[in-house]
């Protein structure tokens, strides 16, 4: 079994799952701008806290937040330490040959480091808690201004939706062909690399000729619904933003705020 | 010894997943060497599940599966002998050809199998044979073929493979009905000459109720009944109410006998069926003389 959890949409019933998501979206984003306002402990604090305060919201379990950010631990590390390494003024700490920590250093690499676990933790919010059709569905509209510089938004989101909608159909399909295969004792698993190419052959081709057939029998059936374009069409899901998406926005809102205004009140740190 | 035995099989799909689905449950079934073995369900009632698991595509979440008495994940990297042992032809197998032609798609089992060139000529033709593709037919590409004919490459390919046993899920979806009696013939053509033991997955009551000799019947991920084919039939009520049919002969024995008439067992396939009315209908003349 292929285990891609590619739009890692984990479904679910709560604030977070049935917020408008052009209201998530576009706040999502204002969080992750302001996770950089921070020039102070206490602010840093807060935009932290504010993420755990959404992530309990979200109802989603911790393990999923942990392995969103599993992946990005190496590009903090590396950061983190050049960091240390580079900043050279603050009280030393420690000082051997060129190499000089300082408690600058220190601060400024704690600083960055959280950011980013922000940052991902923050964003990966927004692919958990929306499935990849509502999200594409979202941008379209957040993007449809740009139609007045000729870009045609709709049909960009109804590929971006195709695509999407049809990854998981061919994982699935990736996964029948290749048991077939396996049944008539193809080995995928063992001989050297040119073998192991040849041995996709039989998954390959397949797998081509029916996602040829899908797309063909995709045009037709949209053709045959009298499919033309984004002109006048009409949506069967309204987005409608609601009070709590109306609170939402006040709340993000204050909070970028109140970064902003805790870096008069505190001393910088960075 | 059965040629194939699950003690308590079951299999979770994507566990730990809010999508997590428990497709069957606690499967215990035993299966003789030579028996022509049916299974019937509700669509989602873990037929396909099972029947992969015969021939070592899935894991058991837990549970054992025994091929001649010996557990098949014994040594994980042996589970291709299983394969070779039991020849799976999946739902929609002409989904699967990809080679340049016919003749080379049959190839492809026996020659994973190792076997030397001659012997997998022979085979190949054996097995095209089987299943009435005529030899020109073997060098065209399986993609020039129709939907009928890619089907039978798709099943000859397994079964040139020679395995002991055979199982085959729904082989005769989408067919037309004589396509679907051709199939059908052949592959207990194929079971009576090799001695082999076939596993048939279908929704059709007809075609099992003419060929197997044993019905499993899945309900919901269990084993609701595990019986000879007449046995099975003759529980109609009790598949009916799991939201099977049985086959229409059936249908029309047990309306009979509500109406009145006195005309014994359920019959489950036409043959017996006149077998039992002509008797009957013969004294009804005779009376009216
Ligand atoms: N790859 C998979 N991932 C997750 N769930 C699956 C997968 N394959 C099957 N299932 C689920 O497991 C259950 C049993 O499926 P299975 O394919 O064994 O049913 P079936 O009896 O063969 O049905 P049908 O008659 O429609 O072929 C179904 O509820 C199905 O949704
Ligand atoms: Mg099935």
């Amino acid at each position: 079994m292929i285990d891609i959890t590619l739009g890692q949409y984990f479904p679910g019933n709560s604030f977070l799952h049935r917020m408008d998501p052009r209201v998530k979206m576009v706040l999502i984003f204002l969080y992750i701008f302001s996770v950089f306002i921070p020039q102070n402990w206490v602010g840093l604090g807060l935009a932290v806290a504010f993420l755990v305060f959404v992530i309990i919201l979200s109802r989603l379990p911790v393990k999923l937040i942990f392995k969103s950010i599993k992946p990005i631990i190496p590009l903090v590390l590396i950061t983190s330490a050049l960091n240390i390494f580079y900043i050279s003024d603050g009280t030393t700490l420690f000082k051997w040959g060129f190499i000089q920590i300082t408690t600058k250093g220190i601060t400024t690499a704690s600083f960055i480091a959280i950011r980013i676990i922000c940052l991902i933790a923050g964003s990966s919010l927004l692919t958990y808690t929306t499935s990849p059709t509502t999200l594409t569905d979202a941008l379209e509209r957040l993007l449809s201004p740009l139609k007045v510089v000729k870009l045609n938004v709709h049909e960009l989101a109804m590929m971006m939706t195709i695509a999407l909608r049809f990854i998981p159909t061919l994982i699935e399909e990736t996964d029948k062909i290749m048991s077939a295969q396996k049944a008539r004792g193809a080995d995928l698993e063992s001989g050297g690399l040119m073998q192991r190419i040849r041995a996709l052959i039989p998954i390959i081709v397949p797998l081509f000729v029916s996602s040829f057939r899908r797309a063909f029998d995709l045009a037709t059936a949209m053709e045959c619904r009298c499919y033309r374009g984004g002109e006048r069409r009409t949506r069967m899901k309204q987005m409608k933003m609601r009070v709590p998406d109306y609170i939402s926005i006040v709340v993000v809102l204050a909070f970028a705020a109140g970064l902003l205004g805790l870096n008069f009140i505190f001393k910088s740190v960075l | 010894m059965p040629i194939i035995e699950t003690q308590g099989l079951s299999y979770t799909y994507s566990p730990g997943t809010p999508y997590k689905k428990d497709a069957i449950k606690g499967i215990s079934i035993k299966i003789e060497k030579g028996d022509f073995v049916g299974i019937i369900g509700h669509t989602g009632s873990g037929k396909s599940t099972l029947v992969q698991h015969l021939n070592g595509l899935l894991r058991p979440t837990s549970g054992k599966v025994l091929l001649n008495g010996r557990d098949i994940w014994e040594n994980p990297k042996k589970i291709r002998e299983v394969r070779f042992k039991v020849g799976l032809v999946f739902q929609y197998p002409e989904h699967q050809l990809f080679e340049e032609t016919a003749y080379k798609d049959i190839a492809f089992g026996p020659s994973n199998m190792g076997l030397d060139g001659d012997e997998i000529d022979k085979r190949v033709r054996t097995a095209a044979r089987f299943v009435g593709l005529k030899d020109e037919l073997l060098e065209k590409s399986p993609f020039e073929l129709s939907g009928g004919e890619k089907r039978r490459v798709a099943i000859a390919g397994v079964m040139a493979m020679q395995p002991e046993v055979l199982i085959l899920d729904e082989p005769t979806a989408g067919l037309d009905p004589k396509g679907r009696d051709m199939i059908l013939g052949q592959i207990a053509e194929y079971q009576k000459e090799n001695g082999a033991t076939v596993i048939l997955v279908s929704h059709s009551m007809e075609d099992i109720a003419r060929t197997t000799k044993k019905v499993l019947v899945m309900n919901k991920g269990s084993v609701a009944m595990f019986d000879e084919t007449q046995i099975v039939f003759s529980r109609a009520e009790e598949l009916q109410s799991i939201g099977l049919s049985v086959p229409a002969v059936t249908r029309i024995f047990m309306q009979l006998r509500g109406m009145g008439y006195n005309v014994g067992d359920n019959a489950y396939t036409v043959k017996q069926a006149v077998e039992r009315l002509l008797p009957l209908l013969k004294r009804e003349v005779g009376n009216n003389d």
